[in-house]
């Protein structure tokens, strides 16, 4: 093959050099790519390919459904908790359980204290290193970094002092020899933008926002006794609420409640003062590197999440968009529905696994996780060392989920283009400012950088909804509300002989579900179809690539054998493999 | 056959009355002792595991759990002591005294007896045979349900309390400390260790029906026996 | 940022007079002149951090998150002052090549001295390919860097016992470290995740005494594991005193009873959550109102439901439990003694009506 039009409109070349990275770092699990450059270093094919497979969904068979959100949970550490969520409401959905308000709050105060934390650390921890070069920070004038700092935020650590005693000991630190994580790192690259003051000013950042994010997720300590991997149950949360009787200590109480809101507020204030700044300051140096679209101004989707009204999953309720546009019209959301056969399905043509007719899809309340580890007649190198995979074979351990046959970007951009497209106020102001701050047009968006924005304004928004749901949970108990949960069908015995349900959230990195069938009170069949499956999909039987492939295409590298701008797109979605394979 | 001591007698209805001295005392105060034991364990284990309702009001005035399990490992020294001075008299007592332990799995003609007695209580044989000791059946299966079910409940039991009682504590040293990792873990410790309470729950069911029936129906004295230690034979 | 040992020795209260001490004791115990104890100090502090190559498997990544949870030491001053991180792909600069690169240079530079972290754990199946990096099988590369390492720390539950993956039916053999590499120290730090501070505190001790820490039967720190939640577990007193939570947000639940009868298996559970607590001490799931799940132990994926405080035998088929087992056979030998003793009855009526009408005739 050389040249070739996928039906969703890109065109491959896969006559050039092949360059193959694997494994992507910065990222959750194991991802590998290859593309092929042509002879100017564009890329003009790419590969995605998720090389690990768990096999969650075979042992959840024949499970008890209450225990479900414990397994499902360890799908991700990372997004930990929206795999559990999103079970239990697959559990209640099944069941007809109603969840209490004060369980619906805290829910989502949970839910939104991890899109706070994961985007935090994403941007500072998995992101930074592919704008910010931690070897010119040596360079910056410690004085000049201050009075950036002040500049554009009044956030307190910013005198030239401080940021001289941190180039100290960055100067002593690479001095040593040993670079530890930053070894081999792509410093010095032509395509590192940033005076040596931002980057010293953002390693300032990479640090303080390590020691902060672990503020965060105490939260969900609080609520879920522990995080990673905090406890959630059926019917509501674990976590009883006693704000007036003896033995309220043993319970949330107010000294519990007040620590939480101190959480969010110091929460709310380093995402405004330090990660906001940080963005706009570094994107502004790179305005002119507009790669990295790929799928966003086509086709992008959101299952909507955070319900302001308990138990309606409903459009209105939710308070982060839902919809699909497709086909780059920007005018039309369409409507989605997780229980229609017709738009959600999974296809295996590409992937290792085996369905008994793999020119079609199967919706996830039919679907079925069988591996099968093939490789393609073009693959290069032996089964257990591959040089080369072949992308007209099976070549991923990701199934390739598919909207109405269309391959779909999920996550903060997609919100925020279906936000934006609404005229949701909450999503489309907040663009419009960073718009006009950055003097760049609305296709800007579409970008590595689109994503990377967006990313950004839903962590401040979501900051802000965990000050709304925690006032809401003490109005709540203000009236007189104190119930956290619904045990009225607690015991498998309460339960019809079948049934069948689906969970959705919002993940940080976008349109997450769950589809639960229970039979005799076990689980009969579990499917999960995860943002990063959408995100890093492999090809279906109609050629349609998914949006990592998508969004490489069309991009120069500075250098070809160094991966800086390949990462740098990749890292945008903040993949997930643990996720996308589960 | 060793027999410690004979006595004729008269019986009801001028029959004859053959009898023997076969339950030295140390072997009939440990069998009640033991069995007493037994009763307050599996009680007081069931409800290890299956608690009673809760008690309201402060934990201060209450103990109940904890007297429950203070019982349980109360009678469980009664019974492991019991069982280790059993083991003692296997040794100097008399020959029945070593019946519990000892099988003579290579006697072809014990094994005919064996199935004798299986025939006897599946009502195919019509006369009952008369044993000074235990019949051969029982000796089987006291010797699997009961010598090998309390040699498992004794180990898994010490090993069990030895998690409480902390490393350092002899139970900790010489059981939990290889109990647990055999089993993988302490939780399947406690799933067979209650296991093992229901197997002892279904042997003492068969052996006391067994006991009162054999009472009756073989002309033997059994009951009597593990009261008195003698053995008569009524006809 | 860049700390020598002996800075680290610094901030773990070691005192400059106790240092030199060290020192010299250090060389007298090698057999050296007392002269050569500043030169050893010298050694010391200048001395190169630890390498660790911190490897990841089949595995959620939950261990890495916990790890930078850390309070005490900070995360920040674990990695980038006190050992020398030179290689996690989770959160490295370099990728692809370049990356792998590192693997061989500290396998070189570093003989026998580098620690080798392990998250997740090798899947076995499929020729090891459901879990492959650099188009090789995992368990290659984990053998590959086992091989010249000073000892391994398997992260979580995961690397340790096999966790999620490893559950009914292991659909990948996903397969526990310490069964792969047999040839090497394993320090198994179990949970899904750890404790943040536990992963810091195993580090730092090693770093600290220079050796490893005294390990249990099952090759779990001591001084972390040696104790149940619920040998600790500050609901105890309502344990003892028979006071349970019978349902979510029951009264005795706003009380903070305990979860015993939710399923709690604090009491089979090995684990500092009870003591050290989670992210910085603020909580822990019992003190959250949920039941320990036992996530640090061996399979306890698979010992039935967490709700179940009796819990379930696979032998007998998923639905069973010591109980259901035990009644249903108890329940049935009930039964067949109540036959068995009827049709004794009957029989013995039988046989003494022989008997009577015997000696009826012999008395005719
Ligand atoms: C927890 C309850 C009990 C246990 C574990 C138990 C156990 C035993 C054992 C181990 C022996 C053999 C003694 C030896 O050879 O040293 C035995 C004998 C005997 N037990 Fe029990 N016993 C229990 C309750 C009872 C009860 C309630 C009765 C009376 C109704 C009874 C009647 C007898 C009799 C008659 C013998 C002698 C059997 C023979 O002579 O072959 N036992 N028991
Ligand atoms: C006839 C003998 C015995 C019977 C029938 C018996 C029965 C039981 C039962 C049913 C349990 C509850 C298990 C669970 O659900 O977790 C239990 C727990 C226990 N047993 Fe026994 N047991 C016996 C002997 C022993 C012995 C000899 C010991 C040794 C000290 C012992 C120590 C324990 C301990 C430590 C526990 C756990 C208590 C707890 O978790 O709080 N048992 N036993
Ligand atoms: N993809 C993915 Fe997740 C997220 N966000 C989950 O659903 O990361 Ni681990
Ligand atoms: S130990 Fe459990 S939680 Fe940690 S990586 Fe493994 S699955 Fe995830
Ligand atoms: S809550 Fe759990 S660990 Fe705590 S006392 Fe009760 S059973 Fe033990
Ligand atoms: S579930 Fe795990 S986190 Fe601790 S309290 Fe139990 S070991
Ligand atoms: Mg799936």
């Amino acid at each position: 093959m050389a040249a070739q039009q996928t039906a969703n409109g890109f065109s491959l070349d896969n006559s050039g050099k092949r360059v193959v990275v694997d494994p992507v770092c910065r990222i959750e699990g194991h991802l590998r790519v290859e593309v092929n450059v042509d002879d100017k270093n564009v890329i003009r094919n790419a590969v995605s390919t998720g090389t690990m497979w768990r096999g969650l969904e075979v042992i959840l068979k024949g499970r008890d459904p209450r225990d479900a959100w414990a397994f499902t949970q360890r799908i991700c550490g990372v997004c930990t908790g929206t795999h559990a969520l999103t079970s239990v409401r697959s559990v209640e959905n099944a069941l007809g359980i109603q969840i209490p308000d004060n369980a619906n709050s805290i829910r989502n105060i949970m839910q939104m204290a991890l899109y706070v934390h994961d985007h935090l650390v994403h941007f500072y921890h998995l992101h930074a290193l592919d704008w910010v070069d931690v070897v010119s920070a040596l360079k910056a004038d410690p004085k000049r970094t201050s009075e950036l700092a002040q500049s554009i935020s009044d956030w307190p650590m910013s005198s030239p002092g401080y940021f001289r005693d941190l180039q100290n000991r960055l100067k002593k630190f690479v001095e040593s020899g040993q670079l530890g994580p930053f070894s081999n790192g792509y410093w010095g690259s032509p395509a590192y933008k940033l005076p040596p003051e931002a980057n010293l000013m953002a390693v300032a950042h990479y640090l303080e926002a390590l020691d902060f994010q672990k503020e965060i997720v105490k939260i969900h300590a609080i609520y879920g006794g522990k995080n990673p991997h905090p406890n959630w149950i059926v019917g509501g949360m674990p976590c009883a609420i006693n704000i007036n009787d003896v033995g309220g200590v043993g319970a949330i109480n107010m000294e519990r409640l007040n620590l939480v809101s101190s959480i969010i507020d110091r929460t709310i204030e380093f995402v405004e003062k330090v990660y906001v700044p940080d963005l706009l300051a570094i994107a502004s140096f790179y305005k002119g590197w507009l790669h990295g679209g790929g799928l966003s101004s086509q086709s992008v989707l959101s299952y909507g999440d955070v319900p302001d009204i308990a138990n309606d999953y409903s459009a209105k309720s939710l308070l982060l968009p839902r919809g699909a546009i497709i086909n780059g019209d920007l005018t039309k959301v369409h409507e989605v529905d997780l229980v229609d056969p017709a738009q959600i399905q999974e296809f295996v043509s590409h992937s290792w696994y085996k369905y008994a007719d793999e020119s079609k899809g199967l919706h996830p309340f039919d679907g079925v996780t069988e591996p099968n580890f093939v490789l393609g007649k073009n693959a290069k190198g032996t089964k257990t060392n591959i040089e080369n995979l072949d992308e007209g074979g099976k070549y991923s351990w990701l199934k390739a989920p598919r909207w109405r046959g269309h391959a779909m970007e999920v996550g903060p951009l997609a919100r925020y283009i279906i936000g934006y497209v609404q005229k949701n106020p909450e999503f489309k102001d907040p663009v419009d400012m960073v718009l006009k701050k950055l003097d760049v047009p609305l296709t800007a968006l579409f970008s590595t950088l689109g994503r990377t924005a967006a990313r950004g304004l839903e962590c401040q928004w979501a900051a802000e909804k965990m000050r709304y749901f925690q006032d809401r949970l003490i109005a709540n108990l203000k009236a007189g509300d104190s119930t956290t949960a619904n045990v009225e069908k607690w015991d498998p015995s309460t339960w019809p002989q079948a049934s069948k349900g689906v969970g959705f959230t919002e993940a940080p990195r976008g349109a997450l579900g769950h589809w639960i069938q229970i039979k005799d009170g076990k689980i009969d069949n579990y499917q999960c179809i995860v943002p990063t499956t959408w995100n890093g999909s492999p090809r279906d039987p109609a050629g349609n690539i998914g949006a990592f492939e998508a969004s490489l295409l069309g991009t120069p590298l500075a250098k070809a054998d160094q991966p800086l701008e390949i990462l740098r797109t990749l890292h945008s979605f903040d993949p997930c493999l643990a996720c996308s394979t589960h | 056959m060793h027999i410690e001591r004979e006595f004729r007698g008269e019986g009801p209805g001028g029959r004859q009355v053959l009898s023997y001295y076969v339950y030295e005392a140390p072997v009939r105060l440990w069998h009640w002792v033991n069995a007493l034991a037994i009763v307050v364990l599996a009680v007081t284990g069931y409800f290890i595991g299956k608690p009673l309702p809760s008690m309201g009001g402060e934990a201060s005035d209450h103990y109940v759990m904890g007297t429950i399990r203070f019982a349980h490992f109360a009678a469980a020294y009664v019974f492991v002591f019991g069982f280790i001075g059993r083991i003692y008299w296997a040794f100097v007592g008399n020959h029945h005294a070593r019946q519990l332990f000892i099988l003579p799995f290579w006697d072809k003609a014990w094994w005919g007896e064996v199935f004798f007695e299986l025939r006897w209580y599946l009502f195919l044989e019509p006369k009952p045979k008369k044993y000074i000791g235990h019949n051969p059946l029982a000796q089987l299966s006291m010797f699997f349900a009961f010598t090998l079910g309390a040699t498992f409940l004794i180990v898994t039991g010490l090993a069990l309390y030895g998690e409480g009682a902390q490393a350092g504590h002899w139970t900790h040293t010489l059981f939990t400390s290889w109990v647990i990792p055999l089993f993988g873990q302490s939780q399947d410790v406690h799933t067979w260790h209650r296991l093992a309470m229901w197997a002892f729950v279904v042997f003492v069911m068969i052996h006391v029906y067994a006991a009162i029936r054999e009472d009756i129906m073989s002309r033997q004295s059994l009951i009597s026996t593990m009261v008195s230690g003698h053995r008569m034979f009524k006809d | 940022m860049t700390e020598t040992f002996y800075d680290v020795l610094r901030r773990q209260g070691i005192s400059r007079r106790s240092f030199m001490k060290f020192c010299s004791l250090t060389a007298t115990s090698l057999g050296l002149a007392p002269a050569f104890a500043p030169k050893i100090a010298h050694a010391l502090e200048n001395k190169p951090r630890t390498p660790v190559i911190w490897l990841h498997g089949l595995e959620c990544t939950c261990c890495s998150e916990s790890f930078i949870r850390s309070a005490h030491p900070l995360a920040k001053d674990v990695v980038l002052s006190m050992l020398s991180l030179d290689y996690d792909d989770t959160l490295m600069a370099a990728a692809g090549h370049q990356a792998e690169a590192i693997l061989d240079e500290i396998k070189k530079k570093y003989k026998g001295n580098y620690i080798l972290a392990v998250e997740g754990n090798p899947p076995l199946n499929e020729d090891g390919m459901f879990c492959f990096q650099g188009g090789k099988p995992f368990v290659e590369k984990l053998k590959y860097m086992a091989a010249d390492c000073k000892a391994i720390i398997a992260w979580g539950s995961c690397a340790s016992w096999g966790c999620v993956q490893a559950a009914k039916p292991n659909p990948t053999r996903a397969t526990p470290v310490h069964k792969v590499i047999t040839d090497k120290p394993v320090i198994k730090v179990p949970g899904c995740p750890p404790i943040a501070e536990v992963m810091t505190g195993v580090v730092t001790y090693m770093l600290t005494f220079e050796r490893l820490p005294e390990l249990d039967r099952q090759g779990r720190p001591k001084m972390f594991y040696g104790q149940r939640i619920h040998d600790k577990c500050y609901r105890r007193p309502h344990f003892d005193a028979g006071q349970f939570v019978e349902g979510w947000d029951d009264e005795a639940a706003r009380r903070g009873y305990c979860l015993y009868k939710m399923g709690c298996k604090g009491p089979t559970t090995y684990n500092a959550c009870s003591t050290t607590r989670w992210n910085g001490g603020v909580s822990f799931p019992i003190q959250s109102g949920h039941g320990c799940i036992g996530c640090s132990e061996d399979g306890f994926w698979d010992k039935g439901s967490f709700y179940d405080r009796i819990t379930d035998i696979k032998q007998f088929g998923i639905e069973s439990n010591a109980d259901k087992v035990g009644m249903a056979v108890a329940g049935g030998v009930g039964a067949a003694i109540a036959a068995h003793a009827a049709v004794t009855a009957l029989s013995r009526a039988k046989v003494k009506q022989g008997n009577a009408s015997q000696e009826q005739k012999q008395g005719e």
